[in-house]
Order: structure tokens, then C-alpha cells, then sequence
């Protein structure tokens, strides 16, 4: 036999597991006594508990009528304190089926039960192994009369773990049905004998204290409600709690800090999904924010989280899952004449294979001569295994000519230099023009790349690259007013044909302006100019940008450092764009698929949030390096820019995501245009940008059981082919609130959260964003309550889904955000700005990791052999109580390294790692690592370097810090440990009883 | 006195039209008939002229004394100003369609007041045009 609490460790014996405080010892609910819903046993050796329980325990908690058969029926009559509770028609229990094991809960082996004398057990005269199954399940369960809401055409949901091994119909959710219940119980009481926390996650092996405040968190529970209103719903669901009842008088907060939850693991893609939906494309694609879709507006009303989806059109796939590449040839890409919907998976064929009725919209469409295939006797064509578009959620098509305005474009790249002083002194163009020159081979679309240079400082600088030159030609435009190219063409030029001068100019581009004293910097005429050499290709246009625009149409003022607008209505405007000219500009940009990367190496401010909109608009991305240094930030920008260059782009694309019936895309968000009202124009995208957007019901009623989103990206790879990429997800339609709960992505959640949050930055003040925030946190988790309030008496914790157990902390992490926090003096605003545009387009896992960092201790690990040491690299948790003195800790946001010092670290170890000794007091802002010749050095270069390799998408900057060094300290790492309070927030725990307060109220 | 009434009316005939102009490029925005980067520039074509007409015509009531008209008509002109003060006049072409609404709901309250002044001014021409009959 399966245990069918798969998922759970055994209780341990004899050790009560939680404690109530005195106050809260009120009658428990009914199935807070363990005895009756015996938890089904895993072992021989955990059965006699149930031998232990008194009867008196179990007095009211009938199980199944004597006629089901069941060892449950065997309980005593209902009689002591909860007789009244449970009548046994209608008792919360009679009416699951027990061999689901929702009323699992083991009495421990000690305490209460101890006295009571085996023989007084109901449950003896079975033997254990039978005890959860020989219950059979009443044929008129409340699964047979719950509407089964999860019904995706192909597959079943049949759960190979369920616990009734085929004798029950399979459970008409996902919902784990294996777990137990948990409450906690004085265990001085008999009365109220203390049930066994379900063990399950890592947190959860620290045992609370046996006194005083428990805190016991990640039971999940599952338990079915008495049915309401006479009609059985769908009662399982699972939910965890964490008690927070402190002691009468105590000053203890009475929260176990380190059982709170944490997500350690960072991202948790759903990829269970993928058994219930294997035609869905993978959950790295497209992730819904709850992989369910309500059935009513009242249900979405309910739902106070974020109903929408994050869609990552060309995320990277592991080896072995490349995306199948499909021609139709001369059958033409086969979609739904009304919707336009391509084939997929769901599509259904009928009339013998002559006809398809397409998923979205049931509409019946002819199959193409050329595409005919016979049906088997179930319906399905013989060629499925060979059709990928027929077995796969995410498939490429070849585009035919219908889908070309124009010939594909060829991958051009422009590079728009700043080359004032600033640029000069840092040793910027060194660094850029070594970059280019170095990835001329690499970039993409060979032989049809083109490329361009314009520079510019108080005036314009073309380079003509003709081949037939030797030397580039330099032409300087002084007329800012009215731009106009000194030459028809040649500035943007094949690679192929120019490469000589191309390189040439490369060389000697540092050189030729390494005495430029000019501090102008005519970036509004530049960007013009720029737009009129690519206007008629497209492309991507690369902006070096090191000082503010001060010349010419576009020039901005020095407005970061308005500290009086902070805390006012007007703070927002410092967020936003200041000249329309740059949204005109994107604007422009975008209908000519010009796709624009800003590079801000200012020391100064920049005005980021003026400059970015130029890439927000046209699906570009910001990089900012604040105080650029070629020799600090040399590497970062180099091995950022090569990124940027070489990755495989998708040239002049848009992006539809068409759903089903009665539901439909209202607002997106991330970096792109809206051309109507759901395209999204994309000039260039790559595998490090996603997308957000949020779904709205349109039909107060929705009647279908399933519905189908199908995102589509139209674009010209750099090959010149057009392809459109397409992936399929189908989700269930529910009825039921805490079916919504129980399908929760956090993570996805937790991106859209992120991206609104920045967008209201954009309009609202930092503080009312971050109680926006917290407002959604305390509704959704103050409607779960009360889901449950009634049946449960959860007066002293918490309780939230476990698809949401890291919900808190990410919102609170997100309030810390670098783009969110605290107020003037805490971020300049161009970093704040740049990290809110970094949020925009961050695929979940990076973004998860941006909010809420990885810290490991590494000193520990320095010492062990190479190949042991990924594995033995924990991530801890992001508080100062971690760090210990004597450690060396690493904390990996995925934009930067911070290697921190302990104070009582042994200098040795330092001397080797560093290469120098912290007694002469060095300059730690300027330090570079590099690998000397020690064990420790190089196997901490490669815990940086397998660090790096997870994430190519950024290059990790690595800064030093000492402990104690204050303000470095204080800003690098500090600020980033999310759970400990700072000036202004709440700390971790504090948080949580602030929700919690909150949530009762 | 009628010819004031008379200027009155065209100069509200002329609004309306440029608003629901404006209001038809919204729309066929919306459908999905036009581009955005169309729409907008139609429609920024003529706000300031729309803003213009709108000021000349609570300049007319003013110095023809119809001070009821004046203040009827003058929170328009106010409504205008602090759009254009706080450059929010135009259409931005980035963000049109989330502005969508608001936009359109910005022009139909424009469009309702304008209806209610080119009733009035109707009505007080066809009572001029009457009054100097009977002298």
C-alpha cells in the first residue's frame, strides 16, 4: 500500500510537536482532536498510535456509517464535548471520503494517550496497513457530486498518488489530498488532544518550544469542510498557518523566526502542471498567476491578487528541448478563419479528419488538402507523433511571404557614442570599441549584419564606412537645429563588404577623441540623426550615454537632486519623462523597428528616467553604471555588452495573445508598444525580456469548462527567416475560491505585483505604492481567512495557501526593492529609475532573485574540493543574524557580487582571496579579484564564475565591503537584507503581525 | 445682437465637430482600424485649434455682456488651460491605449457641455432674432 501521506516525514515519536498558550485553550474545532481522523499510517510503527487514542477524544467525530464497511464505522457513538459539533449526518467528516486521509493527524505517541489503554481503540481490530482504504468511498462522496471544474480535454487529472489507488474517482482537483491537518493543542489537556504537525518542508524540522508561543509553520492541512447549504463543494484544500499568539505579558512577539517561510529555493516554477496539462507549453514560457480562471466576476472581485500572466516568448531551453521547427509548405500556416488561432494541440479533428474545430473559438474549419490525415477509431489523426504542432504546447512555424510587409530585414546594429570629456576620462570608448571589435564575428545574421557608428559630443560626427575606403571618413555636422546626413549612404554599411574600415575605426576610435575636452553632450540631435540612417532598415540602436543631454532639442535639466518634491504630489514627476520628446521619439522608433539599448555611465545625474523611456517603448533595455571606471567596471560592461550583441534577437516582431471566450487581455506591462489594443509591437526581442499582462473576465458567467491562451510572436529571426513562434496553455474554469488559492503561482504573481508597482511609481507617490502593495497582500490573505474562520478557530495565526507561503516576505522584499524603497535619500534616482526598468522586464526567476538576493556563506566551503562545492553552497537567510564575524558571505543579486567581510575573519584567508591584507586599510571600493595562485582564490573565482554561469543574461559586478564599514556597508549590503528592519520598514517578523493584525480586522 | 448669437452657434458648431473628430479617432482606434501613431497625430492636429475656438467663444460672451454664457462656458476654458499647464493636452502616443478611456470620457463630458451651449446659444439667437422683429 502507498502511504498516502506521500508527502510528509513521520511524525517523530514523543515530542509534542506545538503548544497552545493558555488563552487560547477554547474548545478546538472538531477535527482538532486527533484521535477519530486517525491519520492514515505510513508504517507499522506509527499505527498503534491510533491504539493510544481515548475514546473520549473521538467521542463526536463519527466516521462513515457501519455500512460503508469502514474501520471508522467502528468509532464509538458520538457522545462527550463535540457531539453537538458533528452530528453525524452532516459532520465535516462523514461526509469526505476517508480514504483521502484529509483528517490525518497522529496523536503523538506520548503525552495525552499515553494513559489511554490500547484496547479502548476502535482501531485496533484492523490492521493498520488497511486502516485509510478499507473505508470504501460513499458512492455518493462529495466527489461524485462536485462538479469536476478541472477538466482538460486530453488528459486526466487522475493523480497517480492519490491515496484511494483507483477505487475513489480521482479527486476533482490537483489539490494534494494527502495532507494533514494540523492543529496545535496544550498538550497538558487530554481533552484536547494535540495533533501531529505534518513535517514536510525543510523549516519545519526545528521543533517549536514545548512552552509558550508556538510557531509551527508549513502544516498543510487539508480537511473538508461540513458541506454547505446542503450541496457538497469541493472542500479540500490545504492551507498553512504560523501561529503568532504571544504570551499575556510577554514582550516576545511569539513568532519563531527562523520557522518563517522562505524561499530559499528561489523561483518554484509550476511544473507540476505540466503532468495535468503535458499539451501545455512548459510553465518557463507562459505562467499564469493562478493557473485556474474563475468562473464569475464575483469570484474575480474576490481575488485580490493579480489575475494575469507572465509570458517569456523565447526563453532559453535546457538541451534536448529545442523548439521543433515546422513548414507547412504549401498548405500555409493552418489557423482558425475567425480567431485566427494557429493549430495546437487542443485542436480537435472531426468529420473524419476532413475538419478541425479550433479550441478558442469551436469553430469548425476545413483541413487543407495537403494536411489531410485519417482518424483512428478515438478520434485522433495516425500522424500525431510525427506533427509536433499536434503534440506540443510550443512550436515555430515558418512564416510564408503573406506575413512579410517587407523583406526580412538583415540584424543591424548602430552604436550612438558619446564622446565628451566624461566618456573620454573613464576610459569608456577603450572599453566599447575593443567590445565591438571583439564581437564583430559573433554577432548575428552573418553575412547580412549591417553596421553604423555615429558619435557625437556638441556636435555630430558621421564615419563613412565604404568599402572602398581604406580609413573611415569623419564628417562633422555642427547644425543641431535642423539634422541632416552629410551623404545619402554608407554610414550604416555591411559588415562583410566594410569589415577593414569598420576595424579600423575601432582602433582608432579611443585615439581620435582622447583629447576631447568637450563637456556638451547633443544627444537629442544625435538621436535624430540615428533615426534617419536606420529608418529605412530598422535594427538596434545602441546609445553610449555619459553625461545629461545639454545641446540641442532633448536636452534635460538637473532635476534629481529636488529633494522638496519628495513626499509630495509632485514626486512622481521625477520618475517620469520630462521632454515628450523622447516618448515622440520611441514612438518613431518603434514604427520603424528600431529597437534602442541605453547605456548611462554618468557619475552625475543622468536623468535615466528620460533616457529610459526610449527603450521602454521600443523593447529595448537599460543599462546603468553609475561613476563608470574602465578598470572596476571594464568587465561588466564588456561582458554585458557582448551579451547584448550576440544573443540570438528576434528583429521587427509583435506579439498577440489571444484567448478564449469570455476572458481577455486588458493591460500589459514590460517594454514594448501597443500597436492595437492586444499586439505588441517589439522591434527586437531576445531571451532575457518578459512580458506581463493582466486578464479581465468579459461575461460575468463563463460557460466554457476550459480556456485556452495562445501566445503568438511573429518575428525575422537573423537568419532572415520569418517564423512565428506560438505556445499553447490551457486552464481549468472554477468555481470555487480555494481552488484559486490552492493553483497560486507566487512567483508570477509576485513578478506582475512587481512590474504594477513600478508602474504606479510612475504616477503616485513611493509610499502609496508601497501600501497599495501591502493593501492587496492583507485582502487576499483576509478572503482566505475567511474561507476557513468559520470552520477553524485560527484566532492566534495566520493562515495562507502554501502556493502562497512566500508571498509576504516577496511583497515585503518588493517594497525594499531598489526601485521602491524608502524615499529621497535612500537611492539616487537614477538608480532607482534603472532598476525599475530592469523590473519591467525581468523573467520571474531573476526577478525573484533581484528582490530577495542569494546569500551563502562561503569561507566554509573555500576549503573542500572543487567538485563539492556547488553542492554545498546554501542559501541563507537574508538577515544580519546570519552573518556571522568570523564568515565570508557572498550576496548574488544577479546584477552584482557583494563579498562581505567578517570582522574576526582570519586574515590569511583574506590576504589569499584578496590578494592583499585588510590591516593597511585598502581602498575597498577600487578593488579588483582576480585569481591568484591559492586553492582559496581559485575555488572562489569559481564559485563566482558557476554563480555567473547560471545567469548570463547580466554580469555580476563584484564589490567588496568589510563588516563595520560604514556607509559602504550600509548601502551595499545593509539595505539588501530584506528581513531585518531599516529606517523606516519593518523587519520580517514585524511585517507578519502586521499582516496578521490586519488580516483580523 | 443676433449676429453675436449667430458667431456664438458656428463657433460651437466648429467645436463640436473638431471634439467629435477627435472622439471618431479614439474610437476607430479602439477597433483596431487605425494605427495608434495616426490617431494621435490626428488628434493633437487639432486640440490647439479646439482650445483656441473654445477661448474666442467665452471672449465673445464676455464682451457682449452675456455674463450667464460667459460663466457656462468659462470652466471649459479653465478645464483646457490646466490640461495644457500641466502638458497633458496632447495625446501621448505611448500610452494612448491606456488612456484610452479617460480620453474618451474627457471628450464626452466636453462634448455634452458643448451641446447644452449650442442649445442655449440657438435659443437666445432665435429670441433675438424675434425681439428685434417686435421693435
Amino acid at each position: 500500500m502507498q502511504p498516502p501521506l506521500g508527502n510528509e516525514r513521520p511524525p517523530p515519536p514523543g515530542r509534542p510537536v506545538s503548544a497552545f498558550v493558555p488563552g487560547a485553550a477554547v474548545p478546538p474545532p472538531p477535527f482538532a482532536a486527533g484521535g477519530p481522523f486517525a491519520r492514515p499510517p505510513q508504517s507499522g510503527a506509527t499505527a498503534p498510535a491510533f491504539g493510544a487514542a481515548p475514546p473520549a477524544a473521538m467521542g463526536g467525530f463519527r466516521g462513515p456509517p457501519p455500512s460503508q464497511g469502514g474501520p471508522f464505522g467502528a468509532g464509538p457513538p458520538p457522545q462527550g464535548p463535540f457531539t453537538t459539533s458533528a452530528p453525524p449526518s452532516q459532520g465535516p467528516f462523514a461526509s469526505a471520503p476517508p480514504s483521502q486521509g484529509l483528517f490525518a493527524s497522529a496523536p503523538p505517541s506520548q503525552g495525552p494517550f499515553a494513559t489511554a489503554p490500547p484496547s479502548q481503540s476502535p482501531f485496533t481490530s484492523p490492521p493498520p496497513s488497511q486502516v485509510p482504504f478499507a473505508a470504501g468511498p460513499p458512492p455518493t462522496g462529495p466527489f461524485a457530486a462536485t462538479p469536476a471544474p478541472f477538466r482538460p480535454p486530453p488528459s486526466s487529472l487522475a493523480q497517480p498518488q492519490s491515496p484511494t489507488g483507483g477505487a475513489l474517482p480521482p479527486p476533482p482537483t490537483y489539490a494534494r489530498p494527502t495532507q494533514g491537518y494540523y492543529t496545535g493543542a496544550p498538550p497538558a489537556n487530554p481533552q484536547f488532544p494535540m495533533s501531529r504537525p505534518a513535517f514536510q518542508q525543510p523549516v519545519q524540522t526545528m521543533p517549536p518550544p514545548p512552552m509558550g508561543p508556538a510557531a509551527t509553520f508549513g502544516n498543510q492541512a487539508a480537511y473538508a469542510g461540513p458541506p454547505v447549504g446542503g450541496t457538497l463543494q469541493s472542500l479540500v484544500e490545504d492551507f498553512q498557518s504560523l501561529a503568532l499568539s504571544s504570551a499575556p505579558g510577554s514582550l516576545d512577539p511569539g513568532v519563531d523566526v527562523k520557522g518563517l517561510p522562505r524561499p530559499l529555493d528561489g523561483d518554484e516554477e509550476p511544473v507540476k502542471l505540466m503532468e495535468a496539462y503535458p499539451l501545455n507549453c512548459h510553465p518557463r514560457y507562459f505562467r499564469l498567476t493562478t493557473h485556474v480562471i474563475p468562473a464569475s466576476q464575483s469570484l474575480v472581485s474576490r481575488w485580490h491578487l493579480p489575475l494575469g500572466a507572465v509570458v517569456h516568448p523565447l526563453a532559453e531551453s535546457p538541451d534536448g528541448e529545442e523548439v521543433p521547427v515546422i513548414n507547412f509548405g504549401s498548405a500555409g500556416v493552418i489557423r482558425c478563419r475567425r480567431c485566427r488561432t494557429y493549430i495546437n494541440p487542443y485542436a480537435t479533428f472531426a468529420d473524419s479528419g476532413r475538419k478541425w474545430r479550433c479550441n478558442l473559438c469551436t469553430l469548425l474549419n476545413d483541413v487543407p488538402g495537403e494536411y489531410f490525415c485519417a482518424l483512428d477509431a478515438s478520434g485522433r489523426r495516425y500522424d500525431i507523433d510525427q506533427r509536433p504542432e499536434l503534440s506540443k504546447g510550443t512550436v515555430e512555424f515558418v512564416a510564408p511571404t503573406e506575413y512579410m510587409v517587407r523583406p526580412p530585414m538583415p540584424p543591424s546594429y548602430f552604436f550612438l557614442i558619446d564622446v565628451s570629456v566624461s566618456a573620454v576620462r573613464s576610459g569608456l570608448l577603450q572599453v566599447v570599441a575593443k567590445t565591438i571589435k571583439s564581437c564583430l564575428d559573433e554577432l548575428p545574421g552573418f553575412p547580412r549584419t549591417q553596421i553604423g557608428f555615429l558619435t557625437f559630443d556638441s556636435t555630430l560626427h558621421f564615419h563613412n564606412f565604404k568599402s572602398s575606403l581604406s580609413q573611415p571618413q569623419m564628417m562633422v555636422v555642427a547644425d543641431l537645429d535642423d539634422v541632416f546626413l552629410p551623404l545619402p549612404d554608407d554610414l550604416l554599411v555591411n559588415l562583410v563588404d566594410s569589415r577593414h574600415v569598420v576595424e579600423s575605426f575601432l582602433d582608432s576610435l579611443p585615439n581620435m577623441f582622447h583629447d576631447n575636452v568637450n563637456v556638451e553632450s547633443a544627444l537629442g540631435p544625435a538621436l535624430k540623426a540615428a533615426f534617419m540612417v536606420m529608418s529605412q532598415i530598422g535594427g538596434k540602436l545602441l546609445v553610449f550615454q555619459s553625461t545629461l543631454p545639454s545641446l540641442g532639442i532633448g536636452r534635460l535639466r538637473l532635476r534629481g537632486d529636488d529633494v522638496r518634491a519628495y513626499g509630495t504630489d509632485k514626486e512622481h514627476t521625477l520618475r517620469v519623462p520630462e521632454d515628450p520628446f523622447y516618448k515622440q521619439m520611441a514612438a518613431e522608433f518603434t514604427k520603424n523597428q528600431i529597437a534602442v539599448d541605453i547605456f548611462s555611465f554618468s557619475e552625475k545625474y543622468s536623468d535615466i528616467a528620460s533616457l529610459g523611456s526610449l527603450a521602454k517603448y521600443t523593447g529595448g533595455q537599460v543599462y546603468h553604471y553609475p561613476s563608470f571606471q574602465a578598470p572596476t567596471h571594464g568587465d561588466k560592461l564588456k561582458l554585458e555588452l557582448n551579451r547584448d550583441l550576440t544573443r540570438e534577437t528576434a528583429w521587427e516582431s509583435v506579439m498577440r495573445i489571444r484567448c478564449g471566450k469570455g476572458v481577455r487581455f486588458t493591460t500589459y506591462h514590460g517594454h514594448f508598444m501597443l500597436r492595437s489594443t492586444d499586439l505588441l509591437a517589439l522591434p527586437a526581442v531576445d531571451s532575457d525580456k518578459a512580458f506581463a499582462m493582466q486578464l479581465s473576465l468579459e461575461e460575468t458567467l463563463m460557460t466554457t469548462q476550459t480556456v485556452y491562451f495562445q501566445v503568438a510572436l511573429l518575428y525575422t529571426s537573423s537568419s532572415g527567416e520569418r517564423r512565428i513562434r506560438v505556445h499553447t496553455a490551457a486552464a481549468p474554469v472554477v468555481t470555487d475560491l480555494s481552488e484559486m488559492y490552492c493553483q497560486a503561482d507566487t512567483g508570477a504573481i509576485v513578478s506582475l505585483l512587481g512590474r504594477i508597482a513600478v508602474e504606479n511609481s510612475l504616477s503616485d507617490k513611493l509610499d502609496s505604492v508601497r501600501q497599495q502593495l501591502q493593501l492587496k497582500l492583507v485582502r487576499s490573505l483576509k478572503e482566505y481567512r475567511n474561507l476557513y474562520v468559520v470552520q477553524h478557530r485560527i484566532g492566534g495565526r495566520l493562515i495562507f495557501p502554501e502556493s502562497l507561503r512566500f508571498l509576504p516576505l516577496y511583497i515585503l522584499a518588493i517594497c525594499k526593492s531598489l526601485a521602491l524603497r524608502g524615499g529621497y535619500a535612500d537611492v539616487s534616482l537614477d538608480e532607482r529609475c534603472a532598476a525599475g526598468f530592469s523590473m519591467m522586464i525581468l523573467p520571474v526567476n531573476r526577478l525573484l532573485n533581484f528582490i530577495y538576493p542569494s546569500l551563502y556563506r562561503v569561507d566554509e566551503v573555500l576549503t573542500m574540493e572543487p567538485n563539492k562545492i556547488d553542492a554545498s553552497l546554501k542559501r541563507l537567510p537574508l538577515t544580519f543574524q546570519c552573518l556571522d564575524t568570523g564568515g565570508l558571505y557572498l550576496l548574488d543579486d544577479g546584477f552584482t557580487f557583494l563579498v562581505w567581510l567578517g570582522r574576526m575573519l582570519p586574515p590569511e584567508l583574506v590576504n589569499n582571496i584578496l590578494g592583499l591584507s585588510l590591516a593597511n586599510f585598502p581602498d575597498l571600493s577600487k578593488i579588483q579579484l582576480r585569481e591568484s595562485d591559492n586553492e582559496l582564490s581559485r575555488n572562489f573565482m569559481k564559485i563566482l564564475r558557476t554563480l555567473r554561469e547560471k545567469d548570463p543574461s547580466y554580469h555580476q559586478l563584484c564589490r567588496v565591503v568589510r563588516q563595520g564599514e560604514q556607509p559602504r556597508e550600509g548601502y551595499l549590503l545593509l539595505s539588501n537584507l530584506v528581513e531585518d528592519q531599516m529606517a523606516g520598514t519593518s523587519s520580517y517578523v514585524d511585517w507578519i503581525l502586521q499582516i496578521h493584525r490586519q488580516t483580523q480586522s | 445682437m443676433v449676429f453675436v448669437w449667430l458667431t456664438a452657434f458656428f463657433l460651437v458648431v466648429a467645436l463640436i465637430v473638431l471634439v467629435i473628430y477627435q472622439l471618431m479617432c479614439l474610437a476607430d482606434l479602439e477597433f483596431d482600424y487605425i494605427n495608434p501613431f495616426d490617431s494621435s497625430s490626428r488628434i493633437n492636429k487639432v486640440v490647439m485649434p479646439e482650445f483656441v475656438l473654445q477661448a474666442l467663444l467665452s471672449v465673445l460672451f464676455l464682451l457682449s455682456g452675456h455674463w450667464a454664457m460667459f460663466l457656462l462656458s468659462f470652466p471649459l476654458v479653465y478645464y483646457n488651460y490646466t490640461l495644457y499647464q500641466r502638458r497633458q493636452h496632447l495625446v501621448d502616443v505611448t500610452e494612448i491605449f491606456n488612456q484610452l478611456g479617460r480620453e474618451k470620457k474627457r471628450r464626452l463630458f466636453k462634448i455634452v457641455s458643448l451641446i447644452v451651449l449650442l442649445f442655449l446659444s440657438l435659443f437666445w439667437m432665435i429670441w433675438s432674432v424675434l425681439s428685434e422683429e417686435d421693435e
